[in-house]
């Protein structure tokens, strides 16, 4: 019925305004300085041209930072460069991320696709006339056809394609070499993307079949990308004190601190929800300290403990002062990667050779290639196998389920509930006494320790 | 029949009054590509401002000129028309004005300068743009006064301006009655490689070397081509010129 058709167009566009809200963000979070994508030059004959990327790089990016498998980081890198995000720099027609040395470069946010700014007839009409003098009448065949079909559709502002056309391009030389190569390489994107050639799919499809695809292709997109999100949601959800309720008591309403004591770092016997979450991903064995020296003891007993030892030792690293960082990292060379070492790790020779390069200048990112080999390997290897030993299952059925505090029968006995009294309280007060600021202070930071 | 001096230099002073905004409507655009980029800076934002300002200026100019041209009963049918196309040139110039001003306040407002750690975009670019920005004000060299708060004060003032030139761009559409599909281009397809602007890579008499696309800056490894083979030439004339000079004297 007419109004399907409304809400379908409607749910069209909120799914793929998600969608380009969410590769938008992804994308700023890999230029961010620390945590970012690793930059390499682009060398042309005697141009050097900087941020360009390897579709390797990207992925192994992408599966560190959001924690996916390589078959979903190779599924979000594909979409961001079959929506201009990131561009191929050496076959610019074949849209889709290759996980080798192919190189590529991220797009300026201004030819972003975004359903905001559809390409307009009359800027593609001034890209074709800009083509047509840089090829000196060369155009492609399909380029050609939509030349000449646009000349005959806005013929009445034809004369202004021309002067524009040949405007941008002076604007254009007045930047340098390097510069106006990566202008014509952004550009040739966005067109490529905004209007295929024939044969490739259309990715926007913008025309009057919204309907159909509606139904399939965008929704299938966001629903993939979704689905990994709808997963984590239901994983987590008996975990959640928000929705399930945490046991024995939530300690912001009863004031009862019983729940961070049995869920602190040292203690004897963790929570069954604690060590069941060990199961969900590596990285949450991993982020729990009992987690790791349980992890510690299994590892020992299969003679491959050095591993995780050195997987810590490169996060103190990472994570460390930097003053400290040449010590660790030289202490680090000389228990686990020189030839002889007492725990000698076993890394493939590539990243071995590159390590040990790296290591002459040490820097906070060196063991990185190295730390996240041992960590895959860990991760592939060990953690499967310590999930289905005996080591995990006894200390699964051991642990502690606690019990819902019950209110107890006889008020008194009830741990009495008292909420401390507010610093701006306590300020007004002291300062209506007339007392000092500095003994008011005093009395703040008592308060505080109370609580 | 007596020759309309006056409608003859109107036309001219509009034309020159177009190919301004022409042009500055062209830098602006390409200034504006530049923001989020690694290229963007607190001098982009200056240069957006003030080349903003200044292709508003010729707008206004332009739409005074014009209105009052089309205004005027008195004009033959051959001056009308040229009115006419040229107006559907000034209107094309503002839409592209109106979009690119509109966006660079999007782009500007997700890409704040004044925050601890910059997120922008590796794009590969890090030239300056104040050659664009020079082009753009007719000046040698772009001066630089704005301080460090520009981004976000210029912000609200595009936010203004943008409503202006909205308003204009209805009024325009209410009082002048121009109706585009009627214009015809005097240009036809393929004018503009009767340029006599260079304005490729390409030196005087030399192969060009076509490519389908730049293949890894193909485009730039061909411009250099272009150079060496020019270079070649030049020095095979001379060593010809010399050597039939001496030829002859010998």
């Amino acid at each position: 019925s007419f109004i399907n058709a409304d809400f379908n167009i409607f749910r069209y566009h909120v799914a793929v305004m998600c969608l380009e809200n969410i590769m938008e963000r992804v994308i700023v979070s890999m230029q961010d300085p620390d945590m970012g994508m690793k930059m390499r030059n682009q060398r042309l004959l005697i141009t050097v041209i900087p941020h360009a990327m390897t579709g390797r790089d990207i992925v192994d990016w992408l599966i560190q930072k959001y924690t996916i498998t390589e078959e979903e980081a190779l599924h979000i890198g594909n979409f961001l460069v079959k929506y201009g995000y990131i561009y191929p720099l050496k076959e610019p027609r074949n849209l889709c991320l290759k996980q080798d040395e192919t190189p590529y470069r991220f797009q300026t946010p201004y030819y972003w696709t975004s359903t905001r700014w559809p390409a307009s007839e009359l800027d593609y009409a001034i890209y074709l006339a800009k083509k047509n003098i840089r090829k000196q009448g060369e155009l492609i065949e399909y380029e050609k056809e939509c030349y000449n079909a646009l000349h005959k559709r806005i013929n009445h502002t034809w004369d202004f394609v021309v002067m524009q056309a040949r405007e941008q391009l002076r604007a254009s030389k007045q930047r340098r070499k390097a510069d106006r190569i990566v202008l014509e390489c952004q550009e040739q994107a966005y067109w490529l993307i905004n209007r295929p050639p024939p044969g490739v799919m259309d990715i926007l499809e913008q025309g009057p079949d919204r309907r159909n695809v509606a139904n399939t292709r965008v929704q299938l997109v966001s629903g993939q990308m979704l689905a990994i999100f709808v997963k984590y949601c239901e994983q987590y959800q008996d975990h959640d004190p928000i929705m399930q309720g945490c046991l024995p008591s939530n300690p912001w309403i009863t004031d009862d601190i019983m729940y961070w004591n049995m869920n602190s770092e040292t203690v004897t016997m963790p929570t069954k929800l604690r060590v069941e979450r060990w199961s969900f991903s590596f990285m949450e064995l991993l982020n729990d300290p009992l987690g790791r020296k349980e992890l510690l003891t299994y590892l020992e007993k299969e003679f491959s403990a050095e591993n995780l030892c050195f997987w810590q030792a490169c996060e103190e690293v990472r994570h460390g002062e930097a003053s400290k960082i040449a010590a660790k990292v030289d202490e680090v060379y000389k228990q686990f990667l020189a030839p002889g070492a007492s725990r000698w790790v076993n890394i493939d020779s590539k990243t071995m050779e590159k390590t040990l390069e790296g290591i002459k200048h040490p820097h906070r990112f060196v063991l990185d290639d190295a730390q996240m080999h041992i960590y895959f390997l860990m991760k592939k290897d060990s953690y499967p196998r310590y999930l289905k030993s005996e080591l995990y299952k006894n200390l699964l059925a051991k642990a502690i389920v606690p019990q819902e505090t019950k209110k107890s029968v006889f008020p008194f006995m009830r741990r009495q509930r008292h909420s401390s009294p507010s610093p701006a309280l306590v300020t007004q007060t002291a300062e209506d006494n007339g007392k000092a600021k500095p003994s008011a202070a005093k009395a703040n930071a008592g308060t505080a320790s109370q609580i | 029949m007596p020759v309309d001096w006056g409608a003859d230099m109107g036309k001219d002073e509009c034309k020159t009054m177009l190919d301004a905004l022409n042009k500055v409507t062209a830098c602006y655009r390409h200034l504006v590509s530049a923001l989020g980029s690694t290229s963007d800076s607190q001098n982009l934002r200056e240069e957006l401002k003030k080349t903003r300002k200044k292709a508003q200026e010729l707008a206004v100019a332009n739409r005074t000129k014009l209105t009052a041209l089309l205004k005027d009963k008195s004009i033959s049918n051959d001056d009308r028309a040229e009115y006419e196309r040229l107006w559907v040139l000034f209107t094309s110039s503002m839409e592209i004005l109106e979009v690119d001003m509109k966006r660079s306040l999007e782009i500007g407002q997700s890409f704040p300068l004044k925050v601890p750690t910059r997120h922008f975009i590796q794009t590969g670019m890090t030239g300056s743009t104040t050659t664009v920005a020079a082009r753009a004000m007719s000046v040698q060299n772009m001066k630089y006064e704005a301080d460090a708060s520009i981004d976000t004060a210029d912000l609200k003032d595009l936010e203004t301006e943008i409503a202006q030139v909205d308003q204009m761009m209805e009024e325009m559409e209410m009082k002048v009655q121009v109706a585009p599909w009627a214009v015809e281009a005097k240009q036809e397809a393929g004018a503009e490689l009767k340029s006599t602007v260079s304005v490729g890579n390409s030196s005087v008499g030399v192969i060009s070397v076509c490519e389908e696309e730049p293949k890894e800056g193909g485009e730039g490894e061909a411009g250099l081509m272009k150079v060496f083979a020019g270079i070649i030439f030049t020095a095979v004339l001379l060593i010809a010129g010399i050597l039939g000079y001496l030829v002859i004297n010998l």
